[in-house]
């Protein structure tokens, strides 16, 4: 597992992954902008012993990507800790296919953290699993709220437009009023990694 | 005749992988198909229905649908459709 230092010199840097993104640019700079980090997130990452080496597989229409790799770029940015490298997934499947979900899944995004010496130390793969809970749950309890909505293994086209425009309602909805809990989550989550690994205590 | 619904997350930008299915499913069986319907949608959404059965999810079965599955379901229904 891992990536060597040559290939991951091959990445693009965060700034120029932003330059090369063909969708969803004003979202992710946006939640870049909104990141809820307090200080004693960051002074966490100021307090590692040396930068981190952070491979992030990405792909600009993927709704996780856009959500938290902006938390980790802003972090990247305010700590100067952290040396992100981008690389898309569908053109790097060889690094993807170390780091599948569950084994068998490819998703994105994935921060996968090396020291100095490029040991692999922690990786973050798509979003926490409390986030994914408390989504699912959310999104049940909406089902159940209307006889209407069926099962949220149905397929969308089975519904009338009108019930369509309720469900698309209540999920935006959900979705907004999850988004504080789910960023926080994810930089707490990201803390946890850095700080516990081998190389991030000093 | 077989209908196809295609639901896609339109906020992620599907929209290429989702107008490549349909020009794979137009090309391949024409008119034996009622109608391909194009749905945008939101939250990370790729789904695929054929005559109302999901033969491929992507918060079920994982990323997009490929489209050579998608078209055994549809020659499979067309099939079923054929013997009843």
């Amino acid at each position: 597992m891992g990536i060597t230092p040559d290939r991951f010199q091959q990445g693009l840097s965060y700034e120029a992954w932003k330059a090369q993104m063909t969708r969803n640019r004003e979202r992710f700079e946006e939640n870049e902008r909104d990141a809820p980090l307090t200080e004693q997130d960051l002074a966490a990452f100021r307090a590692l012993p040396r930068p981190l080496h952070v491979m992030v597989l990405a792909e600009d229409w993927c709704g996780d990507v856009v959500a938290n790799l902006p938390l980790l770029g802003r972090i990247a940015g305010e700590t100067r800790k952290l040396d992100l490298r981008v690389f898309l997934r569908d053109q790097n499947l060889d690094l993807m296919d170390q780091y599948l979900n569950e084994g068998t899944y490819r998703s994105i995004p994935v921060f996968a953290f090396f020291d100095d010496e490029f040991r692999e130390i922690a990786v973050f793969i798509e979003r926490p699993r409390s986030v994914t809970e408390l989504r699912d749950r959310k999104r049940r309890e909406i089902y159940a709220s209307d006889a209407g909505f069926g099962s949220p293994a149905d397929p969308i086209d089975a519904l009338p437009e009108d019930v369509r425009q309720r469900l698309h309602d209540a999920l935006v909805k959900m979705r907004t009023e999850t988004k504080s809990f789910a960023d926080r989550e994810v930089v707490r989550q990201l803390r946890e990694l850095v700080t516990r690994a081998p190389a991030g205590r000093g | 005749m077989v209908k196809v619904a295609i639901s896609y997350c339109a906020e992620c930008g599907y929209e290429p992988q989702t107008l490549a299915l349909a020009d794979s499913l137009m090309r391949t069986f024409g008119s034996k198909l009622s109608a391909i319907e194009l749905i945008p949608w939101f939250d990370g959404t790729f789904e695929v229905s054929v005559d109302g059965e999901l033969v491929h999810s992507m918060r079920r079965d994982g990323g997009f649908a490929d489209p050579d599955a998608v078209s055994l379901a549809v020659r499979e229904r067309l099939a079923a459709k054929a013997s009843a």
